[in-house]
């Protein structure tokens, strides 16, 4: 401060010669020319009268002219001894000399010096100015130490409380862990936006932290809801969460299990070894993530007993040792149903078995029945037919003609029981022998048999015309008697008819091939239609046309055997069609031909 | 009864009425008086082999044909089949099956036996008779040929 104030004093006084300077120097220009005048003209009247000029201003005290020589020329004032003047003029310029101050200026022209000014003034007006510049100067101290104190003030309001409300509002959210928080807005300068871009921070963090939250609750949520006991542990196995599906598993508050030894805590002795090994090779590891696959083993409970379950280990991997989690399922419930369902199936089997061998026992008794029939049934007929037979060739001539009639009766009865008899036996064992299906030409067949029955009926006026008909998938055996039963049928039923026509035609439909014979017969009433495939059944008596009634159920189980199926059309007197359908190469496995193993075939063969 | 050393067809048939009723077939074709009957498998075997009944002649007979029915009481048709295709005594008499059966399985088997031919015994007389007294013959006649052959070759 002192040495600022010293510095602002010298240039004060610095400034005050130069004013002196500037005033001489503003006087001497006025009179320069008369100066450089009086001297070149060496008048020195003239430059007394110049310096007498002075005399207005009280402070100066003395001016003089030197010629070149430096001897004095002219002086002011008047009365002042010589010696009051300095012998020669000094250099140029301002010194403080006492309590006043010189000044020498030279008198050029055109660079040759033509004589120097003097001038000494006191410094009274200078030390008023100087006082005056003290007080102002102790004044703008003052004002700047109060301004600098109101603007410390300022800034304090304005700068270091809001600084300071930002650190509060950090200091208390770090202590309350509280995002919602927020720091009061206070201005609209750089404080302000620091402290909005502060808020905007926290914003983010309240954010981030709510998702974070969230998450956290949705996968805490799924720890809890989870059906599985899920059980996470530090790589040593000692637990970290114990889920509540854990703790109605194992009978432990989730408080006992964490911390506890997980292999400890949950498995039973034969588990443990094994599995520890596991989880120590694992802790090393970073092979995988999974451990394996979901093992079945046992778990055991808080009261020591055991029970099934499914348990699939996990590896955790983050910074520094892995974590390991459990998903343990309890399959109690599974291993019973599993026991269950085994036990069912075992009963299943052996009731399959039972009733496979009771099937058994049942087609062997038919097979046994059907033999018999087949040998025993038609011994008897056979004498019967046999010695009425030789009763005619023998003692036919002893007979009258009804007794020759009566005998014919027996004997053609006879014939017609054992034509019943091979049609039944061949019923029944087309339920029960094996059919070689291969590939038939149909319209071949169809003819053959055709041609066959037209020959043997004896009826030149019978019709028979044969379409081209789709080639079928079965056995020749069986479906040639299926061509022989129909066809004679319709031979039979329109042999009175003149001429009798028998068309037989075939056409293929998306899963099956269709085949039908039309006849111009007698044809039948479709009330009856329901009656014309059963055994037995017949829609013509028998003096009106022959059969057994059992032609048309041999050929629907022949027909059926082969996944197909049969119907009749017809008006009585206008004939009669007859169709059957065969599934074709399109048709869904549950209507294709139903194929005999080898091994059937030999038991049935 | 003739006697048995010039048998020429052996009858085995244990049905009173269908042997008859066979014999008849073949009187018809002249056959009946070289066609010995015996009524049950056992029987058949004995004839056959020279034991039991026919034991004292010392060797069985060798008929030129067996007509054999299938169901017979004691040892069944099969069987004798069996024996007599399973012996070299025996194994080139030709056999004919007889029966009222047409099972399938029963005609495999002969076969598969070495059955000669295989006869379903008709309910029609006359279809019975002309198939026993073809089959009969044809097999009596073929059986003959070949024992000359093979007197011819001896």
């Amino acid at each position: 401060m002192t040495q600022e104030f010293a510095r602002t004093l010298a240039e004060i006084s610095a400034d005050c010669g130069r004013q002196v300077g500037v005033l001489v120097a503003r006087s001497g220009r006025v009179e320069y020319v008369m100066v450089g005048d009086a001297l070149v003209f060496e008048n020195p009247n003239d430059a007394k009268e110049l310096l007498s000029s002075f005399r207005n201003d009280p402070h100066l005290l003395a001016a003089c002219v030197y010629d070149r020589n430096g001897h004095l020329f002219a002086a002011y004032p008047d009365d002042a001894a010589a010696d009051s003047f300095p012998k020669l003029p000094a250099a140029s310029g301002v010194r403080f000399v006492g309590p006043n101050v010189t000044f020498f200026q030279p008198v050029l022209d055109k660079g040759r010096l033509l004589g120097t000014v003097y001038l000494k003034s006191d410094l009274r007006e200078m030390s008023q100015q100087l006082r005056l510049f003290a007080l102002v100067a102790g004044f703008v101290v003052l004002g700047s130490i109060g301004v600098a104190l109101a603007l410390s003030l300022v800034l304090q309001r304005r700068i270091a409380q809001p600084i300071l409300s930002l650190a509060d509002t950090a200091r208390m959210i770090a202590e309350k862990r509280d995002y919602s928080l927020r720091a009061a807005s206070m201005s609209d300068d750089e404080l302000g936006l620091l402290t909005d871009s502060f808020n905007e921070m926290l914003n983010e963090i309240e954010r981030r932290d709510s998702l974070l939250r969230e998450s956290e609750a949705g996968l805490r949520a799924i720890l809890e809801s989870a059906l599985d006991a899920i059980i996470t542990m530090d790589h040593q196995g000692r637990i970290i969460e114990f889920n509540p599906a854990a703790e109605k598993a194992f009978g432990y508050a989730r408080s006992q299990a964490v911390g506890a030894d997980a292999v400890e805590l949950t498995l039973p002795h034969a588990f443990r070894q094994k599995h520890r090994q596991e989880m120590s090779a694992r802790a090393t590891t970073e092979r995988t993530v999974q451990f394996g696959r979901r093992d079945e083993m046992a778990a055991m409970r808080s009261d020591g007993s055991e029970f099934p379950v499914e348990l699939a280990a996990t590896r955790i991997p983050r910074d520094g040792p892995p974590r390991f989690a459990w998903f343990v399922r309890d399959i109690t419930e599974r291993k019973r149903a599993e026991r269950e369902i085994r036990q069912l199936n075992e009963e299943l089997e052996l009731r399959v078995v039972e009733r496979t061998s009771q099937l058994e026992a049942a087609n062997k008794e038919l097979e046994g029945f059907s033999y018999s029939v087949s040998h025993d049934l038609r011994a008897p007929l056979r004498a019967i037919g046999g010695f009425s037979q030789i009763l005619i060739d023998e003692r036919g001539a002893t007979l009258d003609d009804e007794g020759r009639r009566i005998l014919k009766v027996i004997r053609d009865n006879t014939v017609r029981m054992g034509n019943l008899i091979d049609d039944l036996l061949a019923f029944s064992r087309m339920g029960r022998t094996a059919m070689r299906v291969k590939r038939l030409d149909m319209t071949h067949l169809a003819r053959t048999v055709a041609g066959e029955l037209t020959a043997a009926s004896n009826l030149p006026n019978v019709d028979v015309t044969v379409g081209d008909l789709p080639a079928a998938h079965g056995d020749l055996s069986t479906l040639r008697q299926v061509w022989v039963n129909l066809i004679s049928n319709a031979v039979k039923y329109s042999g009175t008819r003149n001429p009798a026509t028998i068309e037989i035609s075939g056409r293929t439909e998306a899963e099956e091939h269709i085949y039908s014979v039309k006849d111009n017969g007698v044809g039948f009433d479709m009330r009856y239609a329901g009656k014309l495939f059963g055994v037995f059944q017949r829609l013509h008596a028998a003096s009106e046309f022959e059969g057994t009634g059992v032609g048309l159920a041999l050929v629907q189980r022949i027909v059926h055997r082969h996944g197909g199926r049969i119907w009749a059309e017809a008006k009585p007197d206008e004939g009669a069609t007859f169709h059957f359908a065969l599934p074709n190469e399109n048709a869904h496995p549950p209507g294709a031909v139903r194929t005999t193993s080898p091994k059937e075939e030999m038991t049935h063969a | 009864m003739h006697d048995p050393q010039d048998t020429e067809i052996l009858l085995v048939e244990d049905n009173a009425d269908d042997a008859e009723l066979t014999l008849r077939a073949l009187k018809k074709h002249n056959l009946a008086n070289k066609v010995h009957h015996v009524k049950d498998g056992a029987e058949a075997l004995e004839f056959l082999f020279g034991t039991g009944t026919y034991a004292s002649r010392g060797g069985g007979f060798v008929p030129k044909v067996v007509l054999l029915d299938l169901k017979l009481p004691k040892v069944d048709g099969m069987e004798v089949l069996r024996r007599i295709k399973g012996d070299e005594r025996t194994r080139d008499i030709p056999v004919v099956i007889l029966t009222s059966s047409r099972e399938d399985r029963d005609i495999i088997e002969g076969y598969k036996l070495g059955v000669n031919s295989y006869v379903q015994k008709p309910v029609q007389f006359d279809r019975f008779v002309e198939a026993v007294a073809q089959l009969g013959l044809y097999w009596m006649v073929l059986n003959q040929a070949r024992r000359h052959e093979e007197h011819a070759t001896t």
